[in-house]
């Protein structure tokens, strides 16, 4: 299990991170911004991408079009402040697999990444 | 067919507040396992900030505004250490993204509560030192949402202008 976690957030990449441990998942790539992932995805194989969407130099919604160019399968979860319907409507059409509002709690975060790890398994 | 009705930038100041203090105890409540407590609502007069690290995050659509976010080192130290477990003396690069974060998050909480101003925000700015000056445009009337919690006492500046 390999996932790919982008934030341009210090703090949220660590309470991200700590949770997928916590799920036993130890192999996780970390990246500052849209363009850094892309370079990350481009070279390994991941199976799930857990994205913000706000970021500098190129935004989660940019990331998740360029990721389903190049693989239409993988789970994309967006985590964001983004709690607008128009905004949710728009990572929808653009094929994001899930979505979780920041803030979140302790228990939310887990229970949606929880999920995804075990989608992905199968 | 109706005209929209014109809105002042006081008007919508005032009308961003609910909303900021919502998205405050939320994000307080949620990631930091804290429930502040409104203490005080007023004007913000000209003057220094006392604070010791400040965070400035840009709100721009429809309307235009910014919102500050003003707390002691101590407090900012306590939320590193609460979000993520890490000890800090001092106000290191690790607490001013988490201060960032938090922010972020209020702000965002807060803009999805007024979904009809298609509302965006900046990425936020946080500010360390004590006795800066926040200056708004003179045609806003900034507001100080004044908070008590278990982490100190959190001040918030808010204040919109027309575009």
């Amino acid at each position: 299990m390999k996932v790919l976690l982008v934030d341009d957030s210090g703090t949220m990449r660590s309470i991200q991170r700590r949770c997928l441990n916590k799920l036993g998942v130890e192999d996780v790539a970390e990246a500052e911004d849209g363009v850094q992932a892309l370079q990350l995805f481009d070279a390994g194989a991941f199976d799930v991408v857990l994205t913000d969407w706000n970021m500098p130099n190129m935004d989660g919604l940019t990331l998740l079009q360029e990721i389903r160019r190049r693989n239409r399968e993988i789970p994309i979860v967006m985590i964001t402040t983004e709690a607008e319907r128009s905004r949710v409507v728009q990572a929808i059409q653009f094929g994001v697999s899930d979505y979780l509002v920041k803030p979140f709690t302790p228990d939310g975060l887990r229970e949606k990444l929880d999920k995804w790890m075990q989608v992905s398994r199968q | 067919m109706q005209e929209a009705p014109v809105i002042t930038p006081a008007a919508l100041t005032a009308e961003y507040v609910n909303p900021l203090i919502s998205a405050t105890r939320d994000v307080f409540e949620m990631m930091l396992d804290c429930t502040p407590v409104r203490t005080g609502l007023r004007l913000k007069q000209s003057g220094e900030t006392s604070d010791e690290v400040t965070a400035v995050i840009g709100i721009s659509g429809r309307a235009k505004g910014t919102i500050v976010l003003g707390m002691s080192s101590e407090m900012a130290c306590e939320i590193l250490r609460r979000m993520v477990g890490t000890i800090a003396h001092s106000v290191t690069d690790e607490v001013c993204d988490a201060v960032g974060e938090v922010t972020n998050m209020i702000a965002g909480s807060a803009k999805s509560q007024l979904a009809k101003y298609e509302l965006s925000i900046s990425l936020p700015n946080v500010i360390t030192g004590n006795g800066l000056q926040m200056h708004f445009p003179s045609n806003v009337s900034p507001m100080i949402v004044e908070f008590s919690s278990d982490l100190g006492p959190l001040s918030i500046e808010v204040g919109f202008t027309e575009i």
